[in-house]
């Protein structure tokens, strides 16, 4: 119970301060003209990016360059904690082969509840990065919803149940460079037909089949939820590797 | 009917202070990790209330799910108590 | 009814600012180096719920900023009701990115355990200040 004092003592000061506050600030009833503009144009409008998501509009095409170097710190986060778990070709393949304590995992009933998830989770995940420019969503969440279902099949069965399926470190990280490229690409092919980098309108068509695809952003979409499901799972297949096996290899390379 | 919004908010911003409080006092790493992830639940309840769907897709996968994961590991292959 | 609104505001933000200061406090004065780390993402999603709420506006409907339906009429109730979007793009990113940092920071803590065998900051410096008198490094 005394750990709690300094928490009451916090509680009352805010609210008194609150109470001395309160006349001086002004009411937030009105929009900032910025962000009217972009309520306004992100579907009529003359500067249209052809999506009612405006928050995507806003991510993949009106500020779409802040987006870009952002997904590189993403690249450059990721690449620096692989390099620091860094094995070579041998201790890899060592790495792969199941220990003695994983051969029985989790009870029947865990395990096949989490088989109808991880397919719910795929789906969802799918769904919420597909519809990014209609709905609430994109690619940054899809892929972190993505990355979820690797991780309760991490906690369910084992890692080694993820690699026996093919899904080990290079296939992750194979898919996370496609996603990066096909990003590039797709901010990089404006270009040809006389635009600037990462333009959306008019050089993508917004309909696809009738269906409204608005322009590049469902592109972007697509290829950031593969980058960021990958890239995630690519890091928690490595975390997955028991400390005893990374101690064995420290010990081999000391001796040596 | 904005003061039942707001009311909602502050109640979820108070919890978030409560468990953070709780979280950063506390010794036993792993429930330290339990207390910062009830804090997250707060936090995306306040991002829905706040009118940003967007986020809390993110937020509820990244904070909730991924993040308690990253430190659960962290912990596991560290030390779970602090000495202070 | 006005001021209501305007003190449950005030408490609002001054309660986030509190809990920004908890959490640098954590940063600053727990040992442990995963305690640090926790207190460093609660810090960060505040930060984050901080700047989200400079886009909200007090008013009543207030809407997410998503066109509900393709009509000019839809357009105008849409401007007056809906909160501002950029904040949230920005914070978007922000979540995801630092999740991806923090993966980083939590990789490089791994890595202080097997070399150092501890994670208390103290005694960090404490070994690395004999391991340099001893030209071990």
């Amino acid at each position: 119970m005394k750990r709690l004092v300094p928490l009451i003592i916090l509680l009352i000061t805010i609210f008194g301060l609150a109470y001395y506050i309160t006349p001086k600030l002004p009411q937030q009833t009105e929009l900032r003209p910025l962000g009217e503009f972009y309520l306004k144009n992100s579907y009529f409008g003359d500067y249209s990016a052809k999506s009612p998501e405006v928050v995507t509009s806003i991510l993949w095409d009106y500020r779409g360059l802040d987006t870009l170097f952002e997904t590189s710190v993403f690249f450059i986060a990721i690449i620096g904690s692989l390099t620091l778990f860094r094995l070579n070709k041998k201790q890899e393949e060592e790495a792969k082969q199941k220990a003695e304590e994983f051969r029985i995992g989790l009870t029947l009933i865990i395990k096949s509840v989490t088989r109808v998830i991880v397919v719910m989770i795929l789906a969802v995940s799918a769904s919420i990065a597909l519809h990014g420019h209609l709905t609430p969503g994109g690619g940054f969440q899809g892929g972190s919803a993505l990355a979820v279902a690797p991780l309760l099949i991490i906690a369910a069965y084992s890692k080694y149940a993820l690699e026996e399926h093919g899904l080990d470190k290079t296939r992750a990280l194979i898919f996370r460079s496609i996603g990066l490229l096909g990003i590039a690409l797709v901010a990089l092919v404006p270009l040809l037909s006389g635009g600037f980098l990462m333009q959306n309108q008019p050089i993508f068509p917004a309909k696809l089949g009738g269906q409204l695809v608005s322009g590049s952003l469902i592109y972007y979409n697509f290829f950031e939820f593969l980058a960021v499901g990958a890239g995630f799972t690519a890091v928690f297949l490595l975390l997955a590797i028991p400390e005893k096996v990374f101690k064995k290899f420290l010990r081999r390379e000391a001796n040596e | 009917m904005i003061e039942i919004h707001l009311l909602m908010l502050l109640i979820t911003v108070i919890i978030g202070l409560i468990f953070s409080y709780l979280a950063i006092i506390e010794k036993d790493s792993l429930k330290a990790i339990g207390f910062s992830a009830v804090h997250a639940i707060a936090y995306a309840i306040a991002f829905y209330i706040l009118m940003a769907p967007d986020i809390v897709l993110a937020y509820v996968a990244v904070a909730v799910g991924i993040y308690s994961a990253l430190l659960i590991f962290v912990v596991s292959k560290t030390e779970r108590y602090e000495v202070v | 009814m006005n001021e209501v609104i305007t003190f449950i505001w005030t408490v609002i933000i001054l309660s986030l600012i509190a809990t920004v200061i908890i959490s640098l406090y954590g940063i600053a004065r727990r040992p442990n180096l995963t305690k640090k780390l926790i207190a460093l993402t609660i810090f960060t999603d505040t930060a984050n719920l901080l700047v989200v709420l400079l886009g909200y506006r007090l008013i009543y409907p207030v809407a997410p900023p998503v066109l509900p339906s393709f009509s000019k009429e839809a357009l105008q109730t849409f401007v007056k009701t809906a909160v501002d979007p950029l904040p949230q793009a920005f914070v978007i990113t922000a979540v995801v990115i630092g999740m991806a940092v923090n993966v980083l920071i939590a990789f490089a803590i791994i890595q202080i355990y097997r070399l150092y065998g501890t994670v208390d900051a103290r005694k960090l410096g404490e070994k690395q200040s004999t391991l340099l008198k001893e030209g071990g490094i």
